[in-house]
């Protein structure tokens, strides 16, 4: 497995290299600045009334008000625009082809969202033009251990799914409780186990002392292999250095096994207060950690809980009674968990919400009162935390990604609206030039529909 | 059960009427295939060469030779091919023809459907696809020229071992040239079981081709030193996936998506795995990589193959429509781009008219030809003994009316392993139409009288 991320992770490189190979020869050097703006940074700098960033090689270089654009830049006006860091959506199925669910068994926990990436799916460019930058992309929630995650950056139309990753990023996987996994509202279905909360819970419970029993065989396989080299090379005589042979290599255990050992996030779509506690407590007996509970409608009933146990909480932010697990959920939830230590984010979970993501997060400033600056932080900064991924993005702030989006005014107003959008700061996304060629496309149609 | 090593013979000299055995010179010996040449004609060889008036003489089931001075056996039945053109048969690599036709018309879940008969295994690593074919059904496809398929099941995961197959026969054994070239498999999904997703079907993937070589590792470290060990299970299905693991065995995949391509490459990056991809109709989006990976690729003429549903969002018939019209054009822009393939016709049912689509569309003539004929006996390794019109290889072998996949042209003759078939005219074809000569002016029962001129 990790031999197997490290591939990943160099072809994703090299092709990026490839990308950026001629673009940076032909642009060495040029500074991108955004000037005249109204900057929400999101981090120590706070909110800068009149400013300028500097962008260089995808890399925030500077910011601030005194910062000044040096000659032979290329500027972009945002006079009476609202620059913030670009969006984090920390529950989302973007551009995955053929099925967000491996629905057929209930542990799926070898299969890779990654492998699954479109970056040809237009939903990425309609979320560039909500200033939507990353994304949790996650497997469905069929099964109580779903499939591993990707987070992306959204780099729409790069050549292949690799090129979308998100750098660094640690891997993530999903977890599902309550009615999805057991299957309540899909009845007409082919009959799966579990059908219950109880079934659900000791799934999890099998797979984990399945995932021990398998850690231990390669744990013991390769501390055997270390003293065998070791008599080898004649630093230890005690054994005869018969080199023991490597266990089989099971992908589904591979996960979990990187779950125990703290390497992979655990996202965990979660409903009801009951079922929160009990996969908290399956963690403290099993011996892992929750990076976050997604969803997590009744977290306000067990936020002292969730934040004790170190979870993050990804929420709707006002969404309710879709479902029976869902009639207890109340709009003041995401307000209620940061009040009580949580890292709270709001998620959209839809290619479609995705696109005004700002909006949910203002919610929270109606609904219990959130300050408007840690409204904001939901979808950009906590987000990055809980996807561990904040040393990169999520503010702005220099050393940082150059994944920024200009609003038309503050991103909570009713009138605002996305103009432009920044990934390693090359624009994805800009408005004028998409009203442009609307006109272009209208005039190939005939006019219009 | 005897197997006959030339297999049509049998059948093809109980059909042949008392007067055509008359007319044969010397009493020929019942085992041996008929002597055939065919004079005068225009031979398109598929190695870029055109001879014009020239023999081509099939004997043995063998080309014996081929050229402006070829000797004319006295045994031959001689054909007077002035008009006509002679090419290579043609060979379908990746073919439906005489498969069981599809069970799961597309319907809901159990849902349904007359299906009485218990669903094949889709994951099926050890079966001998060409045990499916129904050689009658098979044998249809000669009408289009074809005189060498791969079958492969309409639908499943994993099909089993692919052969290359000549028409020329009533039983699948005997229509083997080449038996297990590839183990064929799609990356479609299986929705009611795993996979059923893409994502999963990676997944399975991967993990097959780990399991196949940990057990290959297991067997020869038991074969090596059996004594005091446990020995391993048999498992012949591990054993086909460790082959494919190696690289022994090549991994003949159904790449429906366009990113399937890079999918399969990974795959094959990660376990040094030897790839067939077939379908690929959009190809062309991803010419860079085909430049560079240099795959052996099977382009399916199948423009319009029925629509992956997905989980989210309808199908769009704007966005269809231009996919197909890509699809139409692809051959053409391969071949404009240098990448190499062959045109297989990926359960379509007319072959021809696929083909006959690709070059309207742009692509060659004499390149459509390489495609169908020399390119797929290359990839599936058998052009040593055909897909060329040369001395010693099978006579395989399509004489046509006209130009070959022109519209106006007909099939006139198709020798299989030297067994002479010729098509039924079909009544719809334009009065005065033809222009050449002689084959085939009845129709009705076998047509086999036909055509002869000495």
């Amino acid at each position: 497995m990790e031999v197997l991320n490290l591939k990943h992770a160099s072809f994703a490189f090299a092709a990026l290299a490839l990308l950026a190979a001629p673009r940076d020869a032909a642009a060495q050097d040029t500074v991108t600045a955004i000037t005249n703006a109204k900057i929400m940074t999101v981090g120590p700098a706070g909110n800068i009334e009149n400013g300028t960033i500097l962008i260089q090689d995808g890399k925030i270089t500077a910011v601030g008000a005194e910062v000044a654009a040096p000659a032979g830049a290329t500027v972009i006006d945002a006079s009476g625009r609202v620059v913030t860091p670009g969006l984090i959506d920390a529950h989302s199925h973007t551009a995955v082809e053929d099925g967000v669910n491996e629905c057929t068994h209930i542990v799926t926990a070898e299969v890779r969202v990654t492998d699954a990436l479109d970056p040809r799916d237009i939903s990425i460019y309609r979320q560039l033009a909500g200033g939507v930058t990353a994304a949790n992309v996650l497997h469905g929630s069929c099964n109580s251990i779903g499939g591993q995650n990707a987070t992306i950056k959204m780099r729409w139309g790069a050549p292949s799914g690799d090129t979308l990753l998100f750098q660094g990023a640690p891997p993530g996987i999903k977890f599902a409780l309550g009615e999805n996994p057991k299957r309540s509202s899909f009845r007409g279905t082919t009959p799966r186990y579990p059908a219950t909360r109880m079934g659900v819970e000791v799934s999890i419970r099998n797979a984990f002392l399945e995932a021990k029993a398998y850690k231990k065989e390669w744990d013991d396989y390769e501390a055997a292999a270390k003293a065998a080299s070791m008599v080898k090379k004649g630093v230890r005589s005690a054994t005869p250095p018969t080199l023991p042979r490597a266990p089989r290599k099971n992908l589904q255990m591979e996960a979990l096994k990187e779950i125990l050992e703290g390497k992979r996030l655990v996202h965990a779509h979660s409903y009801r207060a009951d079922e929160i506690l009990m996969l908290i407590n399956v963690a403290d007996e099993m011996g892992f950690k929750i990076a976050t509970f997604q969803h997590v409608l009744e977290g306000y009933k067990v936020a002292t809980e969730i934040a004790k146990h170190g979870a993050g909480a990804s929420t709707f932010s006002d969404w309710w009674a879709y479902k029976m697990e869902a009639y207890d959920a109340i709009p003041y939830n995401a307000a209620i968990m940061a009040g009580h230590g949580v890292v709270v984010s709001v998620n959209s979970d839809s290619d479609e919400l995705a696109r005004r993501l700002y909006w949910e997060a203002a919610k929270t400033v109606r609904y219990g009162g959130v300050s408007e600056d840690e409204a904001f932080k939901m979808v950009t900064i906590n987000p990055a935390r809980q996807l561990r991924i904040d040393k990169w993005v999520g503010s702005i702030e220099v050393g940082k990604d150059a994944d920024l989006a200009i609003f038309k005014s503050h991103p909570f107003a009713p009138d605002t609206r996305v103009e432009m959008t920044l990934v390693d700061g090359k624009v994805m996304f800009d408005r004028s030039k998409d009203v442009a060629a609307r006109t272009g496309v209208a005039a190939t149609l005939g006019g219009g529909q | 059960m005897k197997r006959h090593p030339r297999p049509g013979l049998a059948l093809g000299a109980s059909a042949l009427g008392a007067g055509f055995l008359l007319l044969m010179a010397p009493a020929t010996e019942a085992a041996k295939t008929p002597v055939y040449a065919i004079t005068k004609a225009r031979v398109l060889t598929a190695t870029g060469a055109v001879i014009e008036n020239a023999t081509v003489v099939l004997s043995d089931g063998l080309v014996m030779d081929v050229g402006p001075n070829a000797a004319i056996p006295r045994d031959a039945r001689v054909f007077d091919g002035s008009g006509l053109t002679i090419t290579p048969g043609l060979i379908d690599a990746f073919s439906g023809a005489g498969m069981p036709a599809p069970r799961s018309s597309g319907g809901g879940p159990g849902a349904g459907g007359p299906a009485a008969s218990p669903a094949p295994d889709p994951i099926a690593p050890t079966s001998n696809i060409y045990e499916l074919l129904k050689a009658s059904e098979a044998l249809k496809a000669r009408d289009s020229g074809v005189t060498t398929i791969v079958p492969i099941p309409r639908e499943g995961l994993v099909h089993g071992a692919a052969a290359v197959m000549n028409l020329a026969g009533d039983q699948p054994e005997s229509m083997v040239v080449k038996a297990n070239i590839a183990l064929a498999a799609s990356m479609a999904t299986l929705r009611q079981r795993y996979p059923g997703s893409l994502m999963g079907v990676v997944a399975f993937f991967r993990q097959a081709l780990i399991d196949g070589s940990f057990h290959h590792a297991e067997v020869a470290a038991y074969e090596k030193a059996p004594s005091g060990r446990k020995r391993p299970a048999f498992d012949p299905g591990l054993d086909v996936w460790a082959q494919v693991a190696s690289g022994t065995l090549p991994l003949m995949l159904q790449t429906p998506r366009i990113g399937d391509l890079r999918r399969a490459f990974a795959l094959a990056d990660e376990f040094k795995i030897k790839l067939v991809l077939a379908g690929n109709t959009q190809a062309f989006e991803e010419i860079a990589l085909l430049k560079e990976r240099k795959p052996a690729l099977l382009v399916s003429v199948n423009y319009d193959p029925p629509r992956v549903g997905g989980f989210f969002g309808g199908s769009d018939d704007d966005k269809t429509r231009a996919e197909i019209e890509k699809a139409e054009k692809n051959p053409a822009a391969l071949e404009e781009e240098g990448v190499r393939f062959a045109l297989v016709s990926g359960f379509a049912t007319d072959f021809l008219a696929g083909i006959r689509k690709a070059i309207e569309k742009g692509l060659p003539r004499e390149a459509a030809l390489r495609a169908v004929t020399l390119t797929p006996a290359e990839i599936l390794g058998v052009a040593d003994r055909m897909g060329s019109l040369e001395k010693g290889k099978i006579a395989n072998v399509v004489v046509w009316s006209g130009e070959p996949f022109a519209k106006e042209s007909k099939v006139k003759m198709v020798f299989v392993d030297g067994e002479l078939y010729e098509p039924e005219e079909k009544p719809a074809g334009p009065p005065g139409g033809g222009g050449a000569t002689p084959p085939g002016e009845e129709r009705g029962d076998s047509a086999r009288r036909t055509g002869e001129v000495k």
